[in-house]
């Protein structure tokens, strides 16, 4: 156990956020972006368990959350009352995923769900019942959501192995970047402007936190400097692609909580940074 | 009854601490209005009825001293099949047996509730007496109603939950994880005969159920039919960009419109509405406000024939990214070209030059060869197949809004703004000429309907006019030549 500066900035971080809740659950207001600091406080939960405890059970910490996204987009979208066998097999793939970054099995963890969930699911689906209309979709919204919630979120677990300022850096730039897309919709700014707001002004942030930050997260500075100005872009394409999806499963913008679409909504920056920033380092740094 | 008060702390702190933290784990539990049962000393809890996960959903919503004076409601007969499972039910949730079938006749069928009542006890009824299928609501059984017109001081808690029917659907044993949702709508006091209360609750819960939280994602796939496209078309000063203007407002009341003007519009509801730019508008305006300053008709030629190109260009990409149902357009770009060609040509152009020319612009050009007279005739024709655009788009239903060239002018003087090289009434009445016979051309050849309106009145009774014969053509696609 190391009681550096690093180690105990992360724990300021931890309780700080820990105290936002807090007092967000005592006012019970809906103040900005209040439920993104939920979200990234259960990462913070992972990180600091596994910094300070174990890394074995900082992992499940982030597979329980991988589980609770799971849970809503399965419980948003229309499925067939014979669907129940596949989406059990989705929900056990999420344990089978995370046993493999515990055991620092990279090869097996890469191909876990899209090779082995991706072909059981569809199997699973079509014994639940005689009932063929409907499979293509059902398999389709199965499998996709695997792929985001678990296979996607999952990545964010890896980086945790390798170090932990890394993860961390991740989730403070995509709370940099959700803030600010947040800040920029209140504003009504959309548009062109909208989008290189997006765009350029977290990158500024993110490409300084990433620099400094990088003694911690032992990227050299240049790659620091690249993964700063990637990320935002990145996030802006999660972003993109959440609010489809949240537009068709019929979430409403003003009307989110967990379990309707509020899990989604925060974790759709990750979908494609985590994934793009774990092989980044993995290729360039490993 | 008897289980009502033994063991209640027992009873109490295996509900707080090992079901309700379970239930929110394993299957995440939301509540709605829960505001709504907080200052409640007594009351029914009614809720449909989806799943054995409902009366954990509906203890999990009560307070730590109303664990102990709250009842469920279950029939004898089915929990009775299992030893294990009687007690259990029994011990947590301390219910009221009550049994199928008619009641002896002296004994009174709602003494066991009425007693509780009495006590100052809370309940928990299914109204609808048994798990339905999943995710209908089954009409209520009249015991409610008959129970409620005894009570009627009573505040009933109207209760919908969504969520278990997926949960643990009737048909299913295996319990799978999914968000649930706990609505709780404002008491009730029921007041009447019995088949109204009853009524009336069903009534509550339906609109419960189909209130926003509530509401989930069907699969099903929007009709996608391919959008039409209207054109109004005019010399200049005919008043057509603020009719079309004015007749994209009133028929988008009932559709989508995207109105292609000199700006693109996009409205709904009678309303234009903020919409995401296109890269494509912006250079059109661009070169459209350029096309409009210069001096001679030889330099306006390629600003304008490209302007008509990026108009016919953003048809495309109106349809993609906004899928209306109607597109409105202030001119269209195929007829301008065809029309235009002929105020550029010292002689006349004939129909079938004319015809001919409109279909290798529509993109039916494989017919003619290279060496078809057409080509020499317009050079243009064959540079603009030549670049790939020989595939602009025909609209659906034109509507020509003729004015005297005399007028037009008059009226071009009145905009007082700099005149653009073609509005002299000359070249006015040639332009005139050449739309007129672009419209029959596109009638008889092409096959779309086309109206000729007269311009010469005031714009509301022009605009009024048009949108009569829209609004017909929309209803039955009616071809009439006005």
């Amino acid at each position: 156990m190391r009681y550096d500066l690093s180690a105990i900035t992360l724990l300021v971080v931890f309780i700080a956020l820990s105290g936002f809740n807090i007092y967000r659950m005592l006012s019970r207001g809906k103040q900005l972006w209040s439920s993104n600091l939920v979200y990234s406080w259960i990462f913070f939960l992972g990180f600091v368990v596994a910094e300070f405890y174990s890394f074995s059970v900082g992992i499940w910490v982030l597979a329980v959350l991988s589980f609770i996204a799971l849970r809503e987009y399965f419980s948003l979208i229309d499925i067939r009352l014979q669907d129940r066998w596949g989406i059990l097999g989705a929900y056990l793939s999420i344990p089978f995923m995370f046993y493999f970054i515990q055991i620092d099995w990279y090869g097996m963890f890469i191909i876990s769900i899209p090779v082995y969930a991706f072909l059981t699911a569809p199997l699973l689906v079509t014994l639940g019942g005689r009932e063929t209309a409907g499979t293509v979709f059902s398999v389709g919204a199965i499998d996709f959501g695997l792929f985001l919630f678990v296979y996607c979120i999952g990545h964010v677990g890896y980086l945790l192995l390798y170090e932990t300022w890394m993860p961390v850096l991740l989730v403070l730039s995509i709370g940099i970047c959700d803030l600010t897309t947040r800040i920029l919709h209140n504003r009504m700014i959309s548009g062109w402007l909208g989008l290189g707001g997006r765009l350029f002004i977290p990158m500024l942030f993110t490409i300084l936190l990433s620099r400094l930050l990088s003694p911690w997260t032992g990227i050299p500075s240049t790659h620091s400097v690249i993964l700063g100005a990637m990320l935002p872009i990145l996030a802006v394409m999660g972003q993109h692609t959440g609010d489809f999806l949240k537009a068709d499963l019929g979430v409403e913008e003003d009307f989110l909580f967990a379990g309707k679409g509020q899990i989604l909504d925060n974790l759709k920056s990750f979908f494609f940074t985590a994934p793009v920033m774990f092989h980044y380092i993995r290729y360039f740094l490993k | 009854m008897r289980s009502a008060s033994n063991n209640s702390l027992a009873r109490r702190l295996i509900h707080l601490l090992i079901l309700r933290p379970l239930v929110k784990l394993i299957f995440g539990v939301n509540f709605i209005g829960r505001e709504h049962t907080e200052n409640l000393d007594q009351f029914i809890i009614i809720s449909n009825h989806n799943s054995h996960l409902d009366i954990f959903l509906l203890f999990s919503l009560l307070r730590w001293d109303q664990l102990n004076t709250t009842h469920a409601v279950a029939e004898k007969t089915y929990f009775s099949r299992s030893k294990i499972v009687f007690r259990l039910v029994n011990y947590l949730f301390c219910p009221i047996w009550i049994t199928r079938g008619k009641p002896e006749l002296e004994e009174d069928p709602f003494a066991d509730l009425k007693a509780v009542i009495e006590r100052g006890h809370n309940l928990v009824i299914f109204p609808e007496g048994t798990r339905g299928r999943p995710g209908e609501l089954q009409r209520f059984k009249s015991g409610i109603g008959r129970l409620m017109v005894q009570y009627p001081q009573l505040p009933i808690v109207p209760v919908f939950l969504s969520g278990p029917e997926k949960v643990l659907p009737k048909s299913s044993s295996l319990p799978l994880p999914f968000c649930n949702l706990v609505i709780i709508g404002p008491p009730q006091l029921c007041h009447g005969q019995h088949r109204e209360i009853t009524r009336q609750l069903q009534e509550t819960i339906l609109t419960l159920s189909n209130s926003e939280p509530a509401r989930r994602h069907k699969r099903r796939i929007r009709n996608l039919s391919q959008p039409k496209s209207i054109a109004f078309i005019g010399v200049d000063g005919s008043g057509k960009s603020t009719i079309s203007r004015i007749a994209a407002a009133r028929l988008s009341l009932k559709q989508r419109v995207c109105l292609i003007s000199d700006r693109l519009e996009f409205f709904q509801n009678g309303e234009s509405l903020m919409i995401q730019p296109l890269v494509t508008e912006k250079i059109r305006e661009a070169i459209g406000s350029y096309a409009k300053k210069v001096k001679s008709l030889k330099l306006y030629k390629i600003p304008k024939l490209t302007e008509l190109l990026l108009r016919n260009n953003l048809q495309y990409q109106v349809k993609r990214w906004y899928s209306p149902d109607l597109i409105v357009m202030d001119g269209s770009p195929l007829l301008n070209m065809a029309a235009w060609a002929n105020l550029y040509r010292d002689h006349k152009l004939n129909e079938e030059t004319l015809t001919k020319a409109m279909r290798i612009l529509s993109g039916q050009g494989r017919m003619f060869t290279r060496n078809d007279p057409i080509f020499k005739q317009l050079p243009e024709l064959q540079l603009l197949q030549r670049i790939g655009q020989s595939r602009i788009a025909s609209p659906d239903a034109v509507i020509f809004i003729d004015v005297s060239p005399a007028v037009a002018n008059e009226r071009i003087l009145c905009r007082g703004e700099q005149r653009q090289v073609h509005e002299t009434e000359e070249k006015l009445s040639r332009l005139r000429e050449g739309y007129l016979k672009v419209c029959e051309v596109i009638h008889d050849a092409l096959n779309v309907p086309v109206r000729i309106v007269d311009g010469h009145g005031s714009l509301d009774e022009v605009a009024e006019e048009s949108l009569e014969y829209l609004q017909k053509w929309l209803l039955n696609g009616e071809i009439t030549i006005g």
